[in-house]
C-alpha cells in the first residue's frame, strides 16, 4: 500500500472541480490516503462481521421465541408413544394347535392365542378365527359338543364366519358325543376328512380357509371308551393373502369405514359384515311426536359379552324416538370387542377399570356409569338405564315419553320400569295399562338425578360390600315407601342366558316367556290416574266393579276363573301382615310367575291377567283393599310343600337378580 | 498489479458486504413474517389484499360450519370490541348491508369462534369438506374434563380446541362443554410432542393459555361485513367475563391420594352433613349471584376444595369470602328473605366485618370480609364474649373459576399459597380439633373492641 499513486491515466484536467481539487490534495497526503484506505477495509470488514453476527442473532431469536411461545401450550405430561405394532409384511403364518385330554392351545407366529388347561371347564371344540390378511384373531369360541344343541350354535356361528377367513379347531376333553351329521357335514365341507367320522374322546386338530384350501388336519383315535386319544400337536404354515382380498368393495361412505373398521377385526356378526348386501348399521326409526325423552341421557351397563351388546343395540337405535347422541354404553373392563361394537354404530363408550369382583364389581360399575352420565349431561333430570342383555321395544321411548312427566311431579315415585316382573305371555294382555308397584324391577328403568345425587351416590354401597344394586334399592331405608311404574306389558326382554345369577335352566323358566310389546306408538291409558291419589280412587273403582271369583275352587287350576274376556275378577288370599307372603307365593307358583320373592305388589294387592280377564289377588286382612271382601268370602289360603323338593334350588337363585 | 489487487480487495468486500445486507433484509423480513404467523402487516402497500383474506377466510370457514349444521358463535376479542361500539346500530339494523369491511378486516391472526359441543352432531365430513376448501386443520385433543374426577373411567378424549388454517389466516375454533353447576369449560390448549409448533403462532391465541368457565351466553344472529354470525347478545360483558374466566380444576388426583391416606367418613352422619352443606352452599351462591357480590370459598369450605374435592364432614359450617369493596347493606336481608336468618354479626364494615347465617339443623354459612391492603389482605375475627379482636393476614390473591359439588365457584387461584397461609405446612392432615382463634398460622392479636361499641359488633341473635 506504501507505493499507491494516483492513477496515471487521469490527466490533471483544467477545470477541476473543488472535489477534486481536494481529493487531489489528499490523496497528496500520504498519510491521510493510507489512514481512508485502511479505515474503508475495515469498515467493510466490520460490516460484514456484523451482518453476520446480526443473521446469526436473528436466527437464535426466532428459534427461542418459537421454543417460548411452545412452552406455554406444552402438554405436561411426557407422551411417549407407544410403538405401534410392527405390521409384519410376512406373508406365512407358522401355526401351531395342540389337542389333548386336558389341554388346548394355539399359537400363531409364536404368539400364545389360545390356552386353556384350567380343569373341569373348557369342554368341546374351539374355534379360532384369523384374519386372512392380517392374521389376527378375529373371534375365539367353544362349543361343548358334548351337550345338546351345541352343534347347532357352532353351525350357525361357522355359517356367520365370513368366506376366506381362516379356521382353526381344536378338540378338549370330549367334542363329539353330541356332535350331529349337520354339524360334521359342515366341517366335512370345509375341507376336514376326519370329521365324519370322528367319535368318542377322539383328539383332533384341523387348520383350513372357509370355502378354501386345508392347511392341516390331524387326529388321534381313542383306543377304548375309557381312555382318551393321544394328544396331537399339528403345526403348518398358512399363506397370507392380500388385504384387498380379506376386504369387501362397499361403497366408500362414512358409515361402511365403520364397518370395515369392524369386519375386519371381529367375526360371528353375521350379516353385518356380508360383501353383498350387508344388513344396515343405521336405523333411522321414525321420531315421536313430542317426544319427551329425547334429551334424556341413555346408559347401556355392558360387560364383555359383545354379542349380547350387538343386540342389544340394534334394538335400542331401532326403537322410535332414540337419540343415538344421548346414548353412552358403559364397559365393565378393557375388552376391546364391545368397544368395537360400540364404535360400529357410532356411538360413545367408556371403559371402567374393574373394582372389587363379583356383585360389587356390577355394584360399582352401576355407580360410576350412573355418575358419569350425570356429569356427561348435567342438564338431565333423568337418565335411562339399560343393560346389555335387553331387547327393547319399539315404543319403549314413547312409553316413556308419556309417563315421565309422573316421575318429575309425584315424589312418591322412585322409578319407571319398562318390566313387569309378572306380565308373561299368559299374565299380561294390555299394552296400554300400567300399574303402580312397590317393588323395583329395572331392566330397562329411568332414575330420577335428585334421587341419584341427593340419596343413592353418597351412600352407595362400597366396593368391599358383596351386595347387588338392585337388592339394595329395593331395601326399604332407600326405597322409603315410594313406587315405580310398570307397564302390564313389557317393553323390554330379558335374552341373557349367560350371566352372573343367571343359566340356561333359570332363564327359561323365569325369562323365556316373558311378554315383549312389539306393537309401534301404543297410546297409554289413564297415565294420570298413576298419580298418589288417583291411583287410589283407580283401585277402588276397579275392585268395585270386580266380581267376586269362587272361593272354594282351586285357584291354581284353570277353570277357576271363567272363560270370558275382558271382565274384572278378584280373589282374596290370607295375608296376616304386611310381610306375610306364604299364600301369595304359593299361588305364583302354580301361576308359573315370578315366585322367588314378591313383585309387583301395591299395598297388599297383585294385578295381572289370566285367560284375558284383568285378574286381582288381594292379601286379607293386612292389604288396606280389604274391605272390598264379602263377609261370606274366606280368603284362600295355600301352604308351602314341605320342604325337600327345589328347597335346593331356590335359595340358590333366590338373589338373582336379572343380570 | 498490487494497484489491482487492492481494488479486487475493495470491490469484493463491498459486493460480501451487500450481499450480507440482502441477506439480512431477507431474513428480517422472514423472521418478521414467521413471528407475525399472517405477516406482512407491515407493509402497507398489501394491507388492503391481506385485509381481504381474512375477510374471505372467515366467510368460507362460515360457509363450511353452515353447510355442515355445526352452530358456532363469535367470541374474537378484538372484533367484539369493535363490534360493542356499533352494538346499537346493528342491533337495530341486523341485517343492513355494510358499506365498507369494518370488522373482519382489521389486522389480526386469528379470528376466533366458539362451538357449543352438545349441540354438534359429531360427523368426520366437516374435516373433509373442510380440506378440500383448502383449510388445513388440527384438533387439540385431551381428556374429558367432565369424567375427570372418576379415575378409573377411560377411553374418553374429546377435542377441545380446533384451527382451521387458510392462506395467511386462521380460525381458532374453542370447544365448550357444558358442566355440572350450569356453566361452560373450555380447555387449555397444550400441544402433544409430535404437534407441529409452528402451524400457528399459538401465543398469539386469546384463548387456550388456560382453561376457562363462562355462563351460558345469549346469542344473537347479526350481518356484520355482510356476514351473517352468532354473536353473544351482549359483546361487551363477555368481554369482560373473559377476561377473569380463568379455571381451575380440582386436583382430583391428590384428592385421591387423601383418601387413601385418611379414608373417607361415610357415616350417614357425614352423608347428611354434606347434603345439608351443598344445599346451603347452593342457596349462599343463589342469593350472592342475584345480588351481584363476588365471593369465594374460605377457610374450611376452601381447604375442603383444595384437599379432596369435597367438603370437610367435620367442618360443621361453610365459609365464604367476600371483598369489603363487595358488600352491599343488601345482603343481610337477602339472605334472610332466602330463608336463613342472621345469627351473628361481628365488626363493621370499616373494620372486621363477619356475617354468619342459620342454616338447616345447625349448619352454619360464615362470610368473612376481606380488606386489601398494599401487600396484604385480611380479614377479622371476634370473640364475643371477650370482645377480642383478631387478625387474619393473607397474601395478595386473584379469584379463579372452579367446580365445587355442582356448583361453578370462586377460589383464590393461588390457592395453595391461601390454604398454607390459613392452615400451616401440615394442612394435609386432618385435624378434628380447631380453634379458630388460635390454630391458623396466619392469625394475629388484634386488640379489643372499645366497650361503648360492642352493641354494634357484637350482636348476635
Amino acid at each position: 500500500m506504501d507505493e499507491w499513486k494516483p492513477n496515471p491515466t487521469i490527466k490533471p484536467h483544467k477545470k477541476r472541480s473543488w472535489y477534486l481539487a481536494w481529493k487531489y490534495k489528499l490523496m497528496n497526503q500520504r498519510a491521510l490516503r493510507k489512514l481512508c484506505q485502511t479505515g474503508a477495509v475495515l469498515f467493510l470488514l466490520v460490516t460484514v462481521i456484523v451482518n453476520i453476527k446480526l443473521i446469526l442473532d436473528t436466527r437464535r431469536a426466532a428459534y427461542e421465541e418459537e421454543e417460548e411461545s411452545a412452552q406455554d401450550y406444552d402438554d405436561e405430561m411426557l407422551n411417549v408413544e407407544v410403538p405401534r405394532h410392527p405390521v409384519s409384511n410376512k406373508k406365512v403364518l407358522d401355526v401351531e394347535v395342540y389337542s389333548s385330554r386336558s389341554k388346548v392351545y394355539v399359537a400363531v407366529d409364536g404368539t400364545t392365542v389360545l390356552e386353556d388347561e384350567a380343569r373341569e371347564q373348557g369342554r368341546g371344540i374351539h374355534v379360532i378365527v384369523l384374519n386372512q390378511a392380517t392374521g389376527h384373531v378375529m373371534a375365539k369360541r367353544v362349543f361343548d359338543t358334548y351337550s345338546p344343541h351345541e352343534d347347532e350354535a357352532m353351525v350357525l356361528f361357522l355359517n356367520m364366519v365370513a368366506r376366506g377367513r381362516i379356521l382353526i379347531f381344536t378338540i378338549k376333553d370330549e367334542g363329539s358325543f353330541h356332535l350331529k351329521d349337520t354339524a360334521k357335514n359342515v366341517l366335512k365341507s370345509l375341507g376336514s376328512q376326519v370329521a365324519p367320522f370322528l367319535s368318542w374322546r377322539d383328539m383332533w386338530t384341523f387348520v383350513g380357509k372357509k370355502g378354501g384350501e386345508v392347511y392341516g388336519e390331524k387326529h388321534a383315535k381313542s383306543p377304548a371308551l375309557s381312555t382318551w386319544g393321544d394328544p396331537v400337536l399339528l403345526k403348518t404354515e398358512v399363506h397370507l393373502t392380500s388385504v384387498e382380498d380379506a376386504e369387501c368393495h362397499w361403497p366408500d361412505t362414512e358409515l361402511n369405514r365403520r364397518r370395515k373398521r369392524f369386519c375386519s377385526k371381529v367375526e360371528g356378526y353375521g350379516s353385518v359384515c356380508s360383501c353383498k348386501d350387508p344388513t344396515p348399521i343405521e336405523f333411522n326409526p321414525d321420531p315421536l311426536k313430542d317426544n319427551k325423552v329425547f334429551d334424556v341421557p341413555v346408559a347401556v351397563i355392558a360387560g364383555n359379552r359383545p354379542n349380547y351388546l350387538y343386540r342389544m343395540l340394534r334394538s335400542l337405535l331401532s326403537a322410535q324416538g332414540v337419540n343415538p347422541q344421548m346414548i353412552t354404553v358403559f364397559i365393565d373392563g378393557y375388552y376391546e370387542e364391545p368397544m368395537d361394537v360400540v364404535e360400529l354404530f357410532g356411538l360413545s363408550g367408556i371403559q371402567h377399570t374393574p373394582i372389587s369382583i363379583k356383585n360389587a364389581r356390577v355394584s360399582q360399575h352401576y355407580k360410576a356409569s350412573l355418575t358419569a352420565t350425570f356429569n356427561l349431561f348435567p342438564d338431565a333430570k333423568f337418565a335411562v338405564v339399560l343393560e346389555e342383555d335387553l331387547d327393547i321395544s319399539v315404543d319403549f321411548f314413547s312409553f316413556l315419553s308419556q309417563s315421565i312427566h309422573l316421575l318429575e311431579e309425584d315424589e312418591s315415585l322412585y322409578c319407571i320400569s319398562a318390566w313387569n316382573d309378572q306380565g308373561y305371555e299368559h299374565t299380561a294382555e294390555d299394552p296400554s295399562l300400567l300399574y303402580r308397584v312397590e317393588t323395583m324391577p329395572g331392566l330397562g328403568w329411568v332414575l330420577r338425578k335428585s334421587l341419584y345425587k341427593d340419596e343413592l351416590e353418597p351412600k352407595w354401597p362400597t366396593p368391599e360390600k358383596l351386595w347387588d344394586w338392585d337388592m339394595w334399592m329395593r331395601m326399604p331405608e332407600q326405597r322409603k315407601g315410594r313406587e315405580c311404574i310398570i307397564p302390564d306389558i313389557s317393553r323390554s326382554y330379558h335374552f341373557g342366558i349367560v350371566g352372573l345369577n343367571m343359566n340356561g335352566y333359570f332363564h327359561e323358566a323365569y325369562f323365556k316367556k316373558h311378554k315383549f310389546n312389539t306393537v309401534p306408538n301404543v297410546q297409554l291409558k289413564n297415565v294420570e290416574s298413576l298419580r298418589k291419589d288417583a291411583y287410589e280412587t283407580e283401585i277402588h273403582r276397579l275392585l268395585g266393579e270386580a266380581e267376586v271369583l269362587d272361593h272354594s275352587k282351586n285357584p291354581c287350576e284353570d277353570s277357576f276363573v271363567p272363560d270370558t274376556e275382558g271382565r274384572v275378577y278378584v280373589m282374596f288370599i290370607r295375608m296376616e301382615q304386611e310381610a306375610d307372603f306364604t299364600t301369595w307365593t304359593q299361588l305364583a307358583k302354580c301361576l308359573h310367575i315370578w315366585d322367588l320373592d314378591v313383585r309387583g305388589n301395591h299395598k297388599g294387592l297383585w294385578r295381572l291377567f289370566r285367560k284375558r280377564n284383568h285378574f286381582l289377588v288381594v292379601g286379607v286382612p293386612a292389604s288396606p283393599y280389604s274391605s272390598k271382601k264379602p263377609s261370606s268370602v274366606t280368603p284362600i289360603f295355600m301352604e308351602p310343600p314341605a320342604k325337600e323338593e327345589g328347597a335346593v334350588a331356590v335359595p340358590a337363585v333366590a338373589a338373582a337378580e336379572q343380570t | 498489479m498490487q494497484k489491482i489487487n487492492k481494488n479486487v480487495v475493495l470491490a469484493l468486500l463491498s459486493l460480501t458486504s451487500l450481499v450480507f445486507l440482502l441477506f439480512q433484509l431477507y431474513y428480517y423480513k422472514f423472521y418478521l413474517s414467521h413471528k407475525n404467523g399472517a405477516g406482512f402487516t407491515k407493509v402497507r402497500g398489501i394491507q388492503s389484499g391481506q385485509d381481504s383474506t381474512r375477510w374471505h377466510v372467515v366467510r368460507k370457514f362460515l360457509g363450511l360450519i353452515s353447510s355442515h349444521n355445526v352452530p358456532v358463535y363469535l367470541i374474537d376479542p378484538l372484533i367484539l370490541g369493535l363490534v360493542d361500539k356499533d352494538i346499537e346500530q346493528i342491533r337495530s339494523s341486523p341485517y343492513g348491508p355494510s358499506p365498507e369491511c369494518k370488522y373482519f378486516c382489521v389486522p389480526r391472526d386469528f379470528t376466533t369462534f366458539a362451538l357449543l359441543y352438545k349441540t354438534w352432531k359429531r360427523e368426520v365430513g366437516l374435516f373433509r369438506t373442510a380440506e378440500k376448501m383448502g383449510f388445513q386443520w388440527l384438533k387439540i385433543i385431551n381428556k374429558d374434563p367432565r369424567l375427570d374426577g372418576m379415575d378409573d373411567l377411560s377411553g374418553v378424549e374429546v377435542p377441545l380446541h380446533y384451527i382451521f388454517k387458510l392462506a395467511s389466516h386462521a380460525i381458532h375454533l374453542v370447544v365448550f362443554y357444558e358442566r355440572s353447576g350450569n356453566y361452560l369449560w373450555h380447555g387449555p390448549l397444550r400441544l402433544k410432542q409430535h404437534m407441529d409448533r409452528t402451524f400457528v403462532p399459538f401465543r398469539k391465541l386469546h384463548f387456550g393459555r388456560y382453561p376457562g368457565a363462562y355462563g351460558k351466553p345469549e346469542l344473537l344472529l347479526v350481518s356484520i361485513d355482510d356476514l351473517e354470525v352468532q354473536i353473544p347478545k351482549n359483546p361487551s360483558s363477555f368481554l369482560e367475563e373473559m377476561s377473569h374466566s380463568r379455571f381451575l380444576e380440582c386436583r382430583y388426583r391428590e384428592a385421591r391420594a387423601f383418601f387413601q391416606l385418611y379414608p373417607d367418613d361415610a357415616s350417614l352422619d357425614a352423608v347428611e352433613f354434606r347434603k345439608k352443606a351443598k344445599s346451603l352452599l347452593h342457596l349462599a351462591a343463589l342469593t350472592l349471584n342475584n345480588l351481584g357480590v363476588k365471593f369465594w370459598l374460605s377457610s374450611g369450605t376452601c381447604l375442603g376444595w383444595y384437599r379432596q374435592c369435597n367438603v370437610i364432614p367435620h367442618s360443621k359450617d361453610v365459609d365464604l369470602g367476600v371483598f369489603i369493596r363487595d358488600y352491599t347493606a343488601d345482603i343481610i336481608p337477602a339472605f334472610q328473605k332466602a330463608g336463613l336468618p342472621l345469627k351473628h354479626k361481628f365488626g363493621k364494615v370499616e373494620d372486621s366485618l363477619e356475617l354468619s347465617f342459620q342454616g338447616e339443623d345447625d349448619v352454619k354459612l360464615d362470610i368473612f370480609f376481606f380488606y386489601e391492603e398494599d401487600d396484604h389482605i385480611w380479614n377479622g375475627g371476634t370473640q364475643a364474649k371477650s370482645g377480642k379482636k383478631f387478625k387474619y393476614l393473607f397474601p395478595k390473591f386473584t379469584l379463579c373459576w372452579t367446580e365445587f359439588i355442582e356448583l361453578k365457584v370462586h377460589v383464590p387461584c393461588e390457592t395453595l399459597q391461601y390454604v398454607e397461609t390459613n392452615y400451616g405446612p401440615d394442612w394435609e392432615v386432618p385435624v378434628k380439633t380447631w380453634d379458630w382463634k388460635t390454630s391458623p398460622s396466619n392469625v394475629q392479636y388484634n386488640g379489643v373492641w372499645p366497650v361503648d361499641e360492642w352493641d354494634d359488633v357484637i350482636q348476635i341473635y
